[in-house]
């Protein structure tokens, strides 16, 4: 018996221990945002801290779902980890644009994260979302973020499909996605196409994990894959916003914009592009010109069937089957690393 | 005479799956090249009324004009014809019924990517228009026979009206995993003149097919959602051809690069890209794990145009996600991807008088 025991206790996964806690972080401009930190035992002293930040619609359960998940398999590795939830994202206040996102949302959270630990934070950035916390890497964020991991962010935009075109013209509604039918099938192709996921966690992101974009939000990312771009307000929390050499171009028109586009040109920080080539809402043709466009050194990785058993998706990069075995690794190596990639 | 003997051995260990023969309206037609290459065409005639130029339909690397008509089923070739257009197959130097390497009749061994655009093409432009009468020919690649377009249109090339190309990658490195092996082994066998027996085990591997359940070749090539077993099987069994360790060392230094340049350096395809002005569709399958859509994108991007972008997925409408060969070869090509490039064609066919 006691062989037994022992034997079952050899066997069990080695989890070290991780305390998660969670607290309001109140933005500029008075918006309610959420802040979960994973702190590691040792408190994570030794390495960055990481900060993961969602896609838009979805929140922290892309991280961490029943218990699994980057946030808590970062952690369980040492390093003390937080995941936000921006405007319009998981338990956050309703958004009604994207916009504000750069200007407000991101330098809220990195504030309240500098509290804690005043180091330049490792960024992990997922899909559009993703796409806007490398913009403000540029400007708001600027010396307070060391590397990336950008999964699946769209640096040259265009609407993915005419699925995508029409369920934003239609309001975002991730949350009539779920169960069967044709939202089922719609959130499969957007979300989930051609992945693997360990039981119960599609169908908990689908209920749980996801909430929806609004009219509001919905239009502007819709707009954003139109145009080919995000005009940018000035910003509040910079110093440098609005004077001459922190604003980005002469338009045609004379004035001067600020814009996703003109930051992404701007954007220099070390970065480890993965991209899932089935994901169908953040399609990887459009986040690849990242290493033509910016001025960043740019290492890409494309997950595919044949090499890594598996092509991944928007969902299944961070929640799939494989991916603590295949794409985690990946992450926790690049931040590791000791020189600069 | 070594050579056929192996591979004759190969097939007959390999149970010497059936090679369904052409069809009988097909007509065998020969160029040859300015250095002297015969290369195999076949003609499609074209049912009803004419509706444009002659389309070409070129496959891709390791490949030959059998992946453009496979059987009575599966055929690209009689599609086009069938719609209206005369439609011409083509297998490239080293490929199918075309001329093998033979030092002693002045075709050495080891030719390269910048053979097929430099000599291969404008001698298959030139024969087509000469046969049909046509001012211009419009022009369908596969994979490396839209790379092939892509060089031959950016260094000024004459004679095409309008083209497509259906997974055809301007850029390779992306970090699949795939460029690995051919990376490790390119600087070892820099400057050989060899020919890559590739197609011996396309060969071996026929008969198995049907009994594997996501295979290497299946999670590498197509997709079942998208196309049948038969299909793959017929193709690896005669629609393969052996590759030139010339091309070989191109397409490693696109790998090692992320540039498509002559194999000198000194043309840069894809920067001239921006000058081309004939009218391209561009046509990437989103579970394509060996032309990836970023890398599909990319050749898409660097065009000057006019130009179109068509991602095959279901998201679009597709019944199924296609993968590589499933743009040439799928079940449901003629309806999701063959329809729509004929739609394009036929929007930039000259107006008739």
């Amino acid at each position: 018996m006691t062989a037994l025991v022992l034997a079952l206790a050899l066997a069990a996964p080695q989890v070290s221990e991780v305390h998660v806690s969670h607290r309001k972080v109140i933005a500029a401009d008075g918006a309610a945002l959420a802040l979960y930190q994973y702190s590691p035992v040792g408190g994570g002293v030794g390495r960055p801290p990481v900060l993961l930040v969602p896609d838009v619609g979805f929140g922290r359960e892309s991280f961490d779902l029943h218990g699994q998940g980057l946030a808590r398999w970062l952690a369980a590795r040492g390093a003390l980890v937080f995941v936000a939830e921006l405007r319009g994202q998981g338990k956050a206040e309703a958004a009604k644009g994207l916009a504000s996102v750069v200007s407000v949302d991101l330098p809220a959270i990195v504030a309240a994260i500098r509290k804690e630990r005043a180091e330049p934070l490792d960024v992990v950035a997922h899909g559009w979302m993703g796409t806007l916390v490398l913009a403000a890497t540029t400007q708001e964020l600027k010396g307070q973020v060391r590397r990336v991991v950008a999964l699946n962010t769209p640096v040259l935009a265009e609407v993915p499909s005419e699925l995508v075109g029409s369920f934003l013209a239609g309001g975002g509604r991730l949350s009539e996605l779920a169960g069967s039918g044709k939202g089922a099938h719609d959130f499969e192709l957007m979300f989930a196409m051609a992945s693997s996921f360990p039981p119960r966690v599609l169908s908990a992101l689908e209920t749980n994990g996801v909430r929806d974009l609004g009219d509001g939000q919905a239009a502007a990312l819709l707009g954003w894959m139109k145009s080919g771009d995000l005009p940018l307000p000035p910003s509040p929390s910079n110093p440098l916003s609005g004077q001459p050499n922190s604003t980005p171009f002469d338009s045609a028109q004379g004035e001067r914009e600020d814009t996703v586009l003109h930051r992404l040109r701007a954007y220099d920080r070390p970065t480890l592009q993965l991209l899932a080539l089935a994901d169908g809402w953040a399609s990887p043709e459009l986040c690849s010109p990242l290493r033509e466009l910016s001025k960043a050194k740019v290492m890409v990785q494309t997950f595919s069937r044949f090499v890594h058993g598996n092509d991944y998706s928007h969902a299944s990069v961070l929640l799939g089957q494989q991916a603590a075995s295949t794409v985690f690794p990946r992450i926790d190596d690049f931040f590791l690393a000791e020189e600069e990639p | 005479m070594r050579r056929g003997a192996v591979l004759a051995l190969a097939l007959a260990a390999s149970g010497c799956v059936h090679v369904v023969p052409l069809p009988k309206e097909a007509q065998v037609h020969r160029a040859v090249t300015s250095d002297g290459w015969g290369l195999a065409l076949v003609r499609y005639q074209a049912k009803g009324k004419p509706s444009g130029p002659p389309v070409i339909l070129c496959h891709g690397i390791s490949a030959n004009a059998r992946n453009m008509d496979l059987d009575d089923d599966v055929s690209m070739a009689r599609w086009f014809a069938a719609h209206g257009r005369e439609t011409w197959t083509v297998s490239l130097r080293g490929g199918g019924d075309s001329d093998r390497p033979d030092e002693a009749s002045g075709r050495p061994a080891g030719f390269g990517f910048d053979d097929y655009w430099k000599k291969d093409v404008p001698a298959v432009v030139a024969y087509v228009k000469k046969v049909s009468g046509a001012a211009a020919v419009d022009w369908v690649g596969h994979s490396m026979g839209g790379m092939v377009l892509y060089a031959y249109l950016s260094q000024g090339g004459e004679g095409i009206n309008a083209g497509t190309t259906l997974g055809s990658p301007t850029r390779l490195d992306w970090g699949t995993g795939i460029e690995g092996p051919l990376l490790k082994v390119a600087p070892h066998v820099e400057g050989l003149r060899f020919t890559l027996p590739s197609s011996l085990g396309a060969h071996a591997m026929a008969p198995l097919e049907p009994h594997l359940d996501d295979g290497p070749l299946e999670r590498l090539f197509y997709n079942p959602q998208s196309t049948s077993k038969r299909a793959w099987q017929r193709l690896i069994a005669y629609g393969t051809a052996d590759i030139s360790s010339g091309v070989l060392m191109q397409l490693a230094a696109v790998m090692r690069t992320g540039e498509l340049k002559s194999a000198d350096g000194k043309l840069d395809f894809k920067k001239d890209m921006a000058g081309i002005t004939t009218p391209v569709l561009v046509v990437a399958a989103k579970l394509d794990r060996i032309a990836v859509t970023p890398a599909v994108k990319d050749g898409y991007r660097a065009l000057g145009g006019p130009k179109e972008w068509l991602l095959i997925t279901r998201a679009n409408g597709a019944r199924g996600e296609y993968g590589h060969m499933d743009l040439v070869i799928g079940d449901r090509a003629g309806d999701e991807v063959w329809s729509k490039v004929l739609d394009f064609l036929n929007r930039h066919a000259p107006k008739e008088p």
